[in-house]
């Protein structure tokens, strides 16, 4: 096959798949809970995988994905296909598990900073070698960790993120200053 | 090794991050429960704003309708009482299915529903007595309307603007 008939064919690949799946969202869109258990089944591994690394804690972020996909389908109807439906989810599910995790986190938590992640014990148990950058990211400190997630994972602006985590533009800047220097000692760059 | 090292080491690692994680947890089952008990709300994210306008509306009629009542003729101020009753307890109780799920923003909002209750309570206690009394009605309809917006309210987080 030439080269320029299997781009075509990749571009019309992409194109179905696209379409396909903005048949999906259409499907959902006009209550069809059948349609909305594909998509379900399409996107849980990206949105847990993204509440995993903001919340550093497996309970939580299935309870907070569960939480993402109740109200996907209150909120699917305000999706009109003007950007990427996995963008699009993924700044709903960011959403979500902040507003998800400062709930859970009370006022003694915020006040005593306790920010050292569950995931820190887990991180111990493993030595050096099998130790890869998820497990370094989910060791982070809360607040560093949902900037370092959202700014270098998500691609979110720091303008972005400060709206999005209710903190100054300054300190989503200063925690990802933060991150990275943690990630740097640990990955054993110092 | 420098920074620079660490710059491309980093970058290169959160390339090749696997974004996908699967949960350990079944959660669909979870989310379909959650999901037959809010059958038809896709594509109506206003629904509960449509449902207070209505229920708005149609209080304002009925407290119209006694009013011109009673101008034209001996009232029946029970059957409206009962009516307006009926009327809100629809309308709370499709709210509460519809936000059942759903986090509130205060933890107290019950206990402000129930003392909502209690004040509905006295009014119509009151009511017994007057029947056709304009204030008490108006404060009837007032403390419905209250209740209304105060399940509504809870239920709105700020993120609702995506």
């Amino acid at each position: 096959m030439r080269l320029s008939t299997l781009g075509n064919v990749v571009a019309a690949e992409h194109k179905f798949a696209s379409k396909s799946e903005m048949d999906l969202i259409k499907a959902v869109q006009g209550g069809d809970k059948q349609a909305y258990h594909k998509l379900y089944q399409q996107y849980i591994a990206q949105v847990y995988g993204l509440c995993y690394r903001l919340t550093a804690d497996k309970s939580l972020a299935e309870d907070a994905a569960q939480e993402v996909f109740i109200q996907l389908w209150r909120k699917i109807g305000n999706y009109q296909g003007d950007s990427k439906f996995s963008t699009w989810l993924h700044t709903v599910t960011s959403n979500i598990t902040i507003s998800y995790l400062r709930k859970q986190r009370g006022w003694l938590y915020r006040m005593m900073n306790f920010e050292d992640s569950p995931a820190i014990n887990e991180l111990a148990e493993e030595s050096s070698s099998t130790v890869d950058i998820e497990s370094y990211i989910v060791r982070l400190p809360e607040r560093a960790r949902l900037v370092f997630v959202l700014h270098a994972i998500e691609g979110y602006r720091h303008e972005e993120i400060a709206i999005m985590t209710n903190m100054a533009v300054g300190s989503s800047k200063a925690q990802f200053h933060r991150a990275k220097q943690l990630l740097q000692e640990w990955m054993g760059y110092e | 090794m420098n920074k620079a090292d660490f710059e491309s080491d980093l970058q290169q690692q959160l390339v090749a991050l696997n974004r996908e994680k699967q949960p350990e947890r079944e959660l669909w089952s979870g989310i379909e429960l959650a999901l037959v008990n809010s059958p038809d709300v896709v594509n109506k994210p206003k629904s509960g704003k449509i449902y207070a306008l209505v229920a708005g509306v149609a209080l304002i009629g009925l407290v119209s309708l006694l009013s011109f009542h009673t101008a034209q003729k001996h009232p029946n101020g029970s059957d409206l009482i009962a009516s307006l009753s009926a009327q809100h307890q629809q309308q709370k109780q499709a709210l509460l299915v519809q936000f059942q799920d759903q986090p509130a923003l205060t933890s107290n909002w019950q206990e402000q529903v129930a003392e909502l209750d209690k004040a509905e309570l006295a009014i119509k206690a009151a009511l017994k007595n007057e029947p056709n009394n304009m204030a008490l009605l108006k404060l009837l309809q007032n403390v419905y309307q209250q209740q209304i917006s105060l399940i509504e309210r809870v239920h709105s987080p700020k993120w609702s603007q995506i």
